[in-house]
């Protein structure tokens, strides 16, 4: 019967073409849609993958005056370190980091300085981007960027001058492009707390004390993420406001908390899908493959009614013809599905090799704006190969729609065959 | 010789036109019986209710004391595929299976390996002279080729009887004279008993007997 079936398809191979490309159609586009919606969400996470955390805390403050010396990174304002204490009490919490983001005016040239702890999940981030040298061993020396030593002419073993405080360069990093909060030159967190404490700019501008930190990254599982961002919303929301705002319209002494789902409307690509299009397009595919599987199967059994009665008149009952049925439809699923699956796995690998950008919010790690020909120049942009793989999962639930298609394609022409008399049809058409 | 099938006041209506009224015959073992009438005089209805095609509206035909008006849709199909070969005018063959595989179709809901299916079906096309003609399709092959498919079909599952309606009415002449004298031999040497329903008289004349329809009733015998 199978064998039957198979001549069939073969002899009819036009008619049945639109049946196995609407089944090809559904695969692929199930698979894919379904690989492209998770791959966008795994690129969210991209960026907190480099600095070892999943939730960036930063609390938003006013802005200087004048921008001269160092000043807390724009607009944040400082967070005190009992803060770090209480986070890490959190239920779902693995790890906390702290770090000190400033903005440097010296006088012949502006830096990105970040004071970090070497030992804590973002040093260790930072210290595995190293491309030359070492990492500090003292409060004394620093990393610096790839970019910016290659501006300034610095290199390792050198010294840079950040606020007249001399740090000697024992290695270099290649962190731009990488890190969700760049800068241009990594010390330890106590001399960049040092610098903060004495700049009087950043003293009248919010009163810093010699423990502060401007930035915490909490590292937790994701399957926690909500449950601790809940948390957390709840440890620092509470009475900070003072009614004014930061000039991205976030209220001072708010805290900002940014999660890998703040992310995801920062990703850009032509590819990008939201939830609610995949799981409407994931059920307007398999009802659109029905229709056109139902339609055309309908309009061939019209055309081979003569041939079922042949099939009736030298003895195949109904149950014998719905087999014939059945294998046919059954070996276009199949043919369909296996090509559905070598198409979507080809495409998802070609789609594996785009890029996708990620645009972090300017506050969470922006570039002075006054100092860039176009603002948005100011804002950082990560960029990543698109993270999307052949998911099986997908492919099994194509798979389960595709039999429960022939089945129900199966059952349509059945009912009508069971109609079917052989005279009738072999004594009219 | 033992009766074969048995017909009793049998009648088919079809929108209010009698088709066959009141009809009953006894056809025996090994006989060669020819239907004749004119158009519309109801022996293709006659064939078609001995075939279990059509379901009589009263009377009943009992096939070896077995009584087929009673059978519903798939025993009579099970009894077409057992017991009965059927030879239609317009051949009905299908259009895109080859011709061993045409013959080999009654064959394809038995399990059965399609080796042995095959080898059936090439000793069938044997019988009726078709051998060469094994992987031509239906458009491949003349008429009076294609009526040997069908009388092909018709012998591979070993039937007891063939019914053969209007058998030579689509071919000229000589062609359809052969295919009686096929058919004639298969009667003569297997002893397969053959119910033909035609309009040729040198054909119905070299029957066993002949059954004369008139307004689907016998009016002579």
């Amino acid at each position: 019967m199978f064998q039957y079936a198979l001549k069939e398809m073969r002899k009819r191979r036009n008619k049945y073409a639109l049946n196995v490309g609407a089944i090809i159609l559904l695969v692929v586009l199930l698979i894919t849609l379904n690989s492209l919606s998770l791959a966008y969400k795994d690129v969210a996470v991209l960026p907190f993958k480099t600095i070892n955390s999943t939730i960036i805390v930063q609390r938003n403050g006013n802005v200087p005056e004048n921008m001269t010396g160092v000043v807390l990174s724009c607009s944040s304002a400082p967070i005190g370190a009992d803060y770090l204490s209480r986070v890490s009490a959190v239920d779902g919490v693995k790890d906390v980091s702290s770090g000190l983001l400033l903005w440097v005016f010296d006088h012949d040239n502006f830096k990105r300085v970040f004071g970090l702890n070497w030992t804590d999940g973002f040093g260790r981030g930072i210290e595995s981007q190293i491309t030359i040298g070492s990492a500090p061993q003292t409060n004394g020396e620093a990393l610096v960027d790839k970019a910016y030593a290659d501006q300034y002419g610095l290199a390792a073993k050198g010294h840079v001058i950040v606020a007249g405080a001399d740090f000697l360069i024992s290695g270099i990093v290649e962190s731009s492009g990488k890190n969700v909060i760049p800068a241009d030159v990594y010390v330890a967190l106590a001399s960049a707390q040092m610098l903060a404490y004495n700049s009087p700019n950043l003293q009248a501008t919010e009163k810093f004390n010699q423990t502060d930190v401007n930035i915490i990254f909490v590292d937790v599982d994701q399957t926690n993420l909500n449950q601790v961002s809940q948390r957390l919303n709840n440890i620092f929301n509470v009475g900070q406001s003072t009614g004014g705002n930061t000039p991205t319209g976030q209220v001072i002494g708010s805290y900002s908390i940014y999660t890998p789902t703040s992310f995801e409307s920062q990703i850009s690509s032509v590819f990008k899908l939201s939830d609610q299009l995949t799981l409407i397009l994931s059920l307007i595919v398999p009802i659109g493959a029905i229709l056109i599987i139902a339609n055309s199967s309908g309009h061939t059994l019209l055309e081979r009614r003569r041939e079922f009665g042949i099939m009736k008149a030298v003895g195949f009952r109904n149950r014998d013809i719905q087999r014939v049925v059945f294998s046919e439809t059954l070996l276009q699923m199949l043919i369909g599905y296996v090509a559905g699956l070598i198409i979507s796995f080809i495409g998802i690998a070609i789609l594996a090799r785009t890029t996708v950008s990620v645009n972090v919010p300017w506050e969470v790690g922006g570039y002075p704006h006054f100092l860039v020909p176009d603002p948005n120049l100011a804002g950082t942009v990560l960029t990543y190969l698109l993270p999307i793989t052949f998911q099986v999962k997908y492919a099994l639930l194509s798979g389960a729609v595709v039999v429960a298609i022939g089945l129900l394609t199966t059952m349509i022409l059945a009912r009508r065959l069971n109609g079917l008399k052989a005279m009738e049809v072999l004594k009219y058409d | 010789m033992t009766e074969l099938i048995t017909v009793k006041n049998v009648c088919k209506t079809f929108a209010k036109a009698k088709a066959v009224s009141n009809v009953s015959l006894t056809l025996k073992y090994g006989e060669l019986l020819a239907i004749q009438g004119a158009s519309g005089s109801g022996k293709t209805t006659l064939l078609n209710l001995l075939t279990g095609l059509e379901q009589a509206d009263a009377g009943e035909i009992l096939f070896d004391g077995e009584k087929i008006t009673s059978m519903n849709e798939d025993q009579l199909a099970l009894f077409r595929r057992e017991h009965v070969g059927i030879v239609f005018q317009f051949f009905n063959l299908i259009p895109t299976l080859n011709v061993v595989e045409n013959i080999a179709l009654p064959l394809f809901p038995v399990r059965m390996p399609r080796d042995k299916m095959l080898d059936r079906a090439k000793v069938s096309a044997e019988n009726v002279g078709l051998s060469h003609r094994l992987d031509h399709y239906p458009n491949e092959l003349s008429g009076g080729e294609q009526q040997r498919v069908a009388i092909a079909r018709a012998l591979i599952n070993n039937p007891e009887v063939i019914f053969a309606d209007e058998p030579t009415g689509n071919l000229d002449e000589k062609t359809g004279r052969m295919i009686f004298e096929l058919l004639r031999d298969l009667n003569k040497n297997r002893n397969l008993t053959i119910v033909m329903a035609t309009h040729d008289q040198s054909i119905a004349a070299a029957s066993h007997r002949i059954i004369k329809l008139r307004d689907g009733m016998i009016s002579n015998e």
